[in-house]
């Protein structure tokens, strides 16, 4: 103790080997790693032509990710989807902690392998947002997140997210690629109004980068999650915000279903013709309606709430007062399709799953045999009596 | 009347120690205004939203940078020197090197903390700062610390205690986990998530190695001395001191717990942090041993009424630590903001306030001037009301996130994080009350080493005030 020399060698030595272990041992055992295939033969060989991953992103998104790092989002969003596992008796892993995938975080949990190509690696420490890993998976569309970016309470009210003005020039009336910031009460009188942004490239870096985070392929170390057995009942257990089929492990043929559902409703959405829905005459693109004269879709309970009351509307249409985000509207709608009424069950459970999950709405899918059901249950109702909001609101359950 | 050897020692640290703590309260005050900021922020995401310098994410990692290196760093330049003169009985030497040392050290973090606002941060935690200031900041470091060390060499008997153990300990240490880091990060940088781990195991050692070892050395010195009495049961001290150098730096990893790391890392993390019990045991009965025998002078002497706080506050603190690093418990809190809580803990709780109490009990020596009692007693009890304050918040607030989030069914920003949202206020008013504490201490430490100044500004406003009545 009293030869600074060997008191020096002594306190490095113990250092060093911690050293030993979390560098160099860690660098020897995943140092590297590289993309694979999904799925290895059982000599742990892969196809010839078989796609590797983790892919690499797209340059406009490695931008992003600078100035994700040069923003400091890191410090309330994690990247990374923890899983834990037990082994029951018969040595077959079962998910005892999967929190982060039942929060719809992922499929599985994240691995080393998944990183290989990312510049700058922000696993990050603390959530007070929600994780990231997994947000290219979410199917919000860019404008959602440039609005979410500019100022995410108007998109979540309760939303704690700084708003990035700096990155958006803004202006009281629509221009050429600009994008509709919906107004909302709670935030001071200038956000009453509403306003219209375009967004800087700095912007769609960074969009960009968040559209390119994805786990969404299977590595041979980890398979995505199973479907649990007694998949519960969904209805029981629909929370508001969270559509059912990122919350509970899917098959990712459930999620593919899911992404049909989603474009070929987003086409009977726009389409205006035979075969179509003509929502868009008045709901806009934006989903954001217009003043006065059409209800918005966006963040409307109304869409995200309960499903019978929603299919019925769009079988036989609608009439009279409604109050929609806590303003009234007064006009009809009529059943949609071209010509009016003649939608199928496919086509309006499409066009329903596209509404529930588009411009910040998430909500469970509608299938085709629920849209048919309430179809058989009000097959006595006259084709051209419309709804009234008073009508549905006491025939059905309240909204959930 | 000839001075005295200390009187000698004392006076040739004046210079360079009043440096180095006259900056590090400037620090101090930097830090607490940055924590403020980012506390607000998090109550109201709107306040200050248009300014991109000051995003939350900035705000917060270059107030714990402020602090780490700011406030800690100069604190411990000022500590290290003092204590291992008056241990060794020589005279600190090279003041003109250790003074230019030291105005580069608070360029470098002055630069580096500005790069963070301007948007150059790096992904590693506690190394955040751009890479062009990291060689500044460690051939500054390497001067003084060589120069701390000419200072050991030279002592006047060759027997060692355990605050040079401590000391000299947390001296090497910082710079070998620089080089590490630095190789890892930069020089031969990893791919994936290895340097994440490194920079992890970097920020967190960065405490444990360097922070703590000070701390824990500043105490075994300033403890016997102002009781004069020897540390009970002296003979632990050293298993206490091989244990940490042993077991801390692999104890660190496991916030890791479930993340995209080899599995063994988070594993080995839990299995060391659990051992730690022994050198936190041993160091907490050598402390408390001792100060409880002569308790009424604890009180009544505020330097050291600092420093057992601070002892208090380390034992605590690592045995919660403990019980936060249990697989099944770290599951739960893993992400949510008890890291704020461990991070304050340490830093705050323990690192800082027995460093106030080490410069309240040194600065009387070196300057002569004695520091007002009301002013010591009011600076601590801000300080252990806004810490405990910020500590309660952030423990209890932490399992509440840490808790909600674990249910899916629970809506992110409406429910998890909206019941966490009057934890972050609380927090908000305890770093107001933290801020005014800090500001007190700065006050009372320029006032010993800056007398003039302050003596004419009082002078003048006070005749000002003489006229205009």
């Amino acid at each position: 103790m009293n030869n600074i020399f060997k008191f020096s060698f002594g306190i490095l030595t113990t250092l060093a080997f911690a050293w030993l272990a979390f560098v160099v041992g860690a660098n020897l055992q995943y140092g590297d790693l590289s993309p694979e295939a999904e799925n290895l033969e059982d000599d742990d060989s892969r196809e010839p032509d078989a796609e590797l991953f983790p892919k690499d992103m797209p340059g406009l998104a490695k931008q992003g990710a600078e100035e994700y790092l040069a923003l400091g989002c890191v410090s309330c969003h994690t990247q990374q989807v923890r899983l834990f596992t037990t082994k029951d008796s018969e040595g077959k892993s079962i998910v005892e902690g999967g929190m982060d995938v039942e929060r719809g975080w992922g499929k599985r949990a994240s691995m080393a392998r998944d990183y290989v190509l990312q510049d700058h690696v922000m696993l990050g420490n603390t959530r007070i947002g929600p994780d990231l890993a997994n947000f290219g998976m979410t199917e919000k569309d860019n404008d959602w997140l440039h609005r979410h970016l500019f100022e995410p309470q108007s998109l979540v009210p309760d939303s704690i997210c700084p708003p990035s003005p700096f990155l958006y020039e803004v202006s009281d009336d629509p221009r050429d690629g600009s994008i509709a910031i919906p107004s909302h009460e709670d935030h001071g009188d200038e956000r009453q109004k509403s306003r219209y942004v375009v967004p800087s490239i700095r912007a769609n870096r960074i969009v960009a980068y968040l559209k390119a985070l994805k786990q969404d392929y299977e590595l041979p170390e980890l398979p995505f999650v199973q479907a649990k057995e007694e998949k519960s009942d969904t209805n029981a257990t629909e929370t508001k915000g969270i559509p059912d089929w990122i919350r509970y492990p899917v098959p990712s043929s459930a999620l593919e279903d899911l992404s049909s559902q989603m474009s070929a409703g987003k086409e009977v959405y726009t389409k205006i013709g035979p075969g179509g829905g003509g929502c868009v005459t008045c709901h806009q693109p934006t989903g954001l309606g217009l003043p006065i004269a059409f209800p918005p879709l966006a963040g409307s309970d109304w869409v995200k709430g309960d499903k019978e009351r929603l299919i019925k509307i769009s079988l036989f249409g609608l009439t009279g007062e409604i109050e929609v985000n806590g303003v009234k509207f007064n006009g009809a709608m009529p059943a949609p399709g071209i010509p009016l009424g003649s939608l199928t069950d496919q086509q309006i459970a499409d066009v329903l799953t596209f509404v529930r999950n588009s411009w910040g709405n998430s909500a469970s899918a509608v299938s085709p045999s629920e849209v048919s059901e309430v179809r058989a249950s009000i097959k006595d109702r006259a084709p051209t009596q419309m709804w009234t909001a008073a009508e549905l609101t006491s025939h059905s359950k309240p909204a959930q | 009347m000839k001075d005295t050897a200390e009187q000698v020692i004392d006076r040739s640290a004046k210079t360079v120690v009043s440096f180095f703590v006259a900056s590090a309260g400037l620090w101090l005050l930097a830090a607490a205004l940055l924590a403020y900021v980012a506390a607000a922020k998090l109550t109201d995401p709107f306040f200050l939203s248009s300014c991109e310098f000051l995003t939350y994410g900035k705000v917060k990692v270059a107030q714990a940078n402020a602090f780490v290196y700011g406030w800690g760093g100069n604190s411990i330049f000022a500590a290290t020197l003092w204590i291992l003169a008056r241990l060794s009985q020589v005279e600190v030497r090279g003041r003109v090197m250790l003074l230019f040392s030291g105005v580069l050290w608070n360029l470098a973090i002055s630069f580096g903390l500005l790069g963070i606002l301007d948007g150059h941060m790096n992904a590693h935690e506690m190394l955040e700062m751009p890479t062009v200031v990291w060689p500044v900041l460690f051939i500054s470091y390497a001067i003084i610390a060589f120069l701390a060390l000419v200072i050991h060499r030279s002592r006047k008997h060759n027997d060692t205690i355990a605050p040079q153990w401590f000391i000299l300990a947390s001296l090497i240490w910082f710079p070998a986990l620089f080089l590490i880091a630095w190789n890892g990060l930069e020089i031969n940088p990893a791919r994936g998530t290895l340097p994440s781990v490194l920079s992890l195991w970097f920020g967190q050692s960065l405490i444990w190695l360097w922070l703590t070892p000070m701390a824990l050395g500043a105490a075994y010195y300033i403890i016997p001395t102002i009781l004069g009495r020897a540390i009970d049961k002296y003979y632990l001290a050293i298993f206490g001191f091989w244990c940490i150098a042993a077991l801390a730096p692999w104890s660190v990893v496991h916030h890791l717990e479930g993340g995209p790391v080899p599995m063994w890392i988070p594993a080995i993390g839990t299995v060391m942090s659990i051992a730690m019990i022994f050198p936190i045991a041993v160091a907490s009965t050598n402390f408390h041993a001792t100060a409880f025998k002569d308790i009424d002078k604890v009180w009544n002497n505020l330097p050291l009424r600092f420093v057992i706080f601070g002892t208090i506050s380390y034992t605590l603190s690592s045995y919660i630590g403990v019980i936060f690093s249990l697989p099944d418990v770290a599951k739960l809190t893993q992400f949510s903001i008890i890291n704020e809580f461990h991070f304050n803990q340490r830093v705050y709780g323990f690192f800082s306030m027995i460093i106030f109490g080490v410069v309240y009990h040194m600065l009387p020596h070196i300057t002569g001037k004695e520091i007002s009692k009301g002013a010591k007693s009011f600076h601590f009890w801000t300080s252990a009301f806004g810490v405990l304050i910020l500590l309660l918040a952030y423990l209890i607030g932490g399992l509440t996130h840490g808790v909600l989030a674990q249910q899916p069914s629970l809506d992110w920003s409406s429910s998890v994080i909206s019941s966490v949202q009057p934890y972050f206020k609380i927090t908000k008013y305890a770093f107001i009350i933290l801020g005014f504490s800090q500001l007190v201490f700065v006050i009372n430490v320029w006032k010993v080493i800056f007398p003039n100044p302050f003596a004419c500004c009082l002078a003048s406003s006070s005749e000002r005030k003489g006229k205009t009545a």
